[in-house]
């Protein structure tokens, strides 16, 4: 990022046309990367930015963590749902875990994008058409929720390394939530596999999402965790061995792992 | 080329204004929170959803490697992006188009949301075919919505998807430089129980 800049009288004449009337478009800033070209409009500096990017990031960091903890949930669920991991399923029936997970998706999809009708944000009436510059402080109409949500992050939405920072960190809370759920679930419930049930995952002794057939999270995790400590040596060892002439590894270990 | 890009980009964009539904839904699409968390979702969808241990190990790998082409794919982008900064349509045709976005503010070839859409379709699709499908037809949703909402050339759209391919099938190749590490960990997250 630069400070402004020089700038043309055509690059102000671009943004007041972008901007539309009653908006002064004192300066131009481009970004001029190391190379010193000009590679696209950064700011207007104006001094009429309606909203402050760091209040604007914080409604949209919890509303994103929201989304992303409901839809993960519900994806988790769903995806249990198939494999049959019934130590992590939030009710005793595979086909209403399914339907639940579905509906924890959508819900968490219709709340992040309906929020602005009922929660002030950047996107109050009138101020949403393209741009976040503009934009005043407030809640939406219906007719302004589709571009409610379409704020640029260098005016407060969320870039990518962000939304890769929060939605690992819901995907986690829903699996614990779903490993919480699911060891009460079997407890209260005292749920058995039947006998002509076909669960998929079938191996009596084995850990991991296979055990999660038959136990809770909690139960599961002191099997899983001996056959992983017992079996990594071998693991690696076999790896090591059938892994690409070239493999990292490999060349630092030698083809044995000695 | 060129103009024939821009004719596109102000023909598909002069399309809209006609059906207010039907803009409301692109600009949803179109948006930075919808489809890059549903492809964030279907990778977590693939790592749960196998039905048997061997097919579960082979999505979770595929997941793996998926994750690593997102993110290679934004690194992919960046270093086009420094080799050419393609204005955006906006700012050339500024006067042709009804942007239904938000102007932003990087370069414009490739598309990096349909770099990242393609890179995790092509890594379902390599374990699961009809999954894999589906994530194609999202992630070239989400470049028509952006190509729609005026932010997009088409060429930046068949780009960003030949990036996100490639950059898949070049993280694929990397993988087996880095085993037994990927298999180890996948190994080492069953032993907490969560693969």
């Amino acid at each position: 990022m630069t400070d402004p800049g020089p700038f043309e009288p055509e690059d102000v004449a671009v943004l007041a046309r972008r901007y539309g009337p009653g908006r002064r478009v004192v300066a131009a800033c481009w970004h001029d990367g190391s190379r010193g070209t000009k590679t696209g409009l950064e700011k207007v500096v104006t001094g009429q930015m309606n909203t402050d990017p760091l209040a604007v990031r914080d409604v949209f960091a919890s509303h994103y963590f929201l989304l992303a903890f409901l839809a993960s949930l519900g994806t988790t669920q769903v995806a249990v749902s198939i494999s049959g991991a019934r130590g992590l399923w939030l009710t005793p029936h595979r086909t209403v875990t399914r339907w639940l997970g579905i509906a924890l998706i959508v819900t968490g999809f219709l709340i992040f994008f309906a929020q602005p009708l009922w929660i002030e944000g950047p996107w109050a009436a009138g101020s949403v058409e393209a741009d976040s510059v503009s934009r005043e402080w407030g809640q939406a109409d219906w007719g302004d929720l589709s571009g409610a949500r379409n704020v640029n992050d260098i005016h407060g939405g969320l870039d990518g390394t962000k939304q890769a920072i929060w939605f690992p960190l819901s995907a986690v809370l829903a699996f614990a939530i779903s490993a919480l759920f699911g060891a009460l679930n079997l407890r209260v419930f005292k749920t058995t596999v039947g006998p002509g049930e076909r669960l998929g995952l079938d191996e009596e002794g084995a850990g991991g999402l296979t055990g999660l057939a038959r136990r809770s999270y909690f139960s599961n995790l002191p099997v899983s965790w001996r056959l992983f400590t017992s079996e990594v040596g071998e693991i690696w060892r076999t790896g090591l061995a059938s892994a690409d002439r070239w493999s990292v590894f490999r060349v630092i270990f030698g083809r044995s792992g000695e | 080329m060129n103009s024939l890009d821009a004719d596109l980009v102000i023909r598909l964009n002069g399309l809209s204004g006609n059906i207010a539904i039907f803009d409301d839904l692109m600009r949803f699409v179109a948006s930075d929170y919808l489809m890059p968390l549903i492809f964030s979702l279907c990778m977590l969808a693939l790592w749960f959803s196998g039905r048997s241990p061997a097919e579960r190990a082979k999505y979770q790998l595929a997941t793996l490697v998926g994750i690593s082409a997102l993110a290679l794919s934004n690194i992919a982008v960046w270093l086009i992006n420094i080799t050419w900064e393609r204005p955006r349509p906006f700012i050339d045709h500024g006067d042709q188009l009804n942007l239904l976005f938000y102007p932003p503010t990087d370069p414009s070839f490739p598309a990096n949301p349909v770099a990242i859409g393609f890179a995790a379709a092509a890594a379902a699709w390599s374990v699961n075919r009809k999954f894999g499908w589906w994530m194609f037809a999202a992630a070239s949703l989400y470049g028509f919505s952006r190509l729609y909402a005026g932010v997009f050339y088409p060429t930046d759209i068949v780009g960003g998807a030949i990036v996100g391919v490639a950059v898949f099938g070049f993280t694929s190749y990397l993988r087996r430089f880095l085993e037994p590490l990927v298999t180890t960990f996948v190994r080492l997250m069953r032993g907490l129980s969560a693969a």
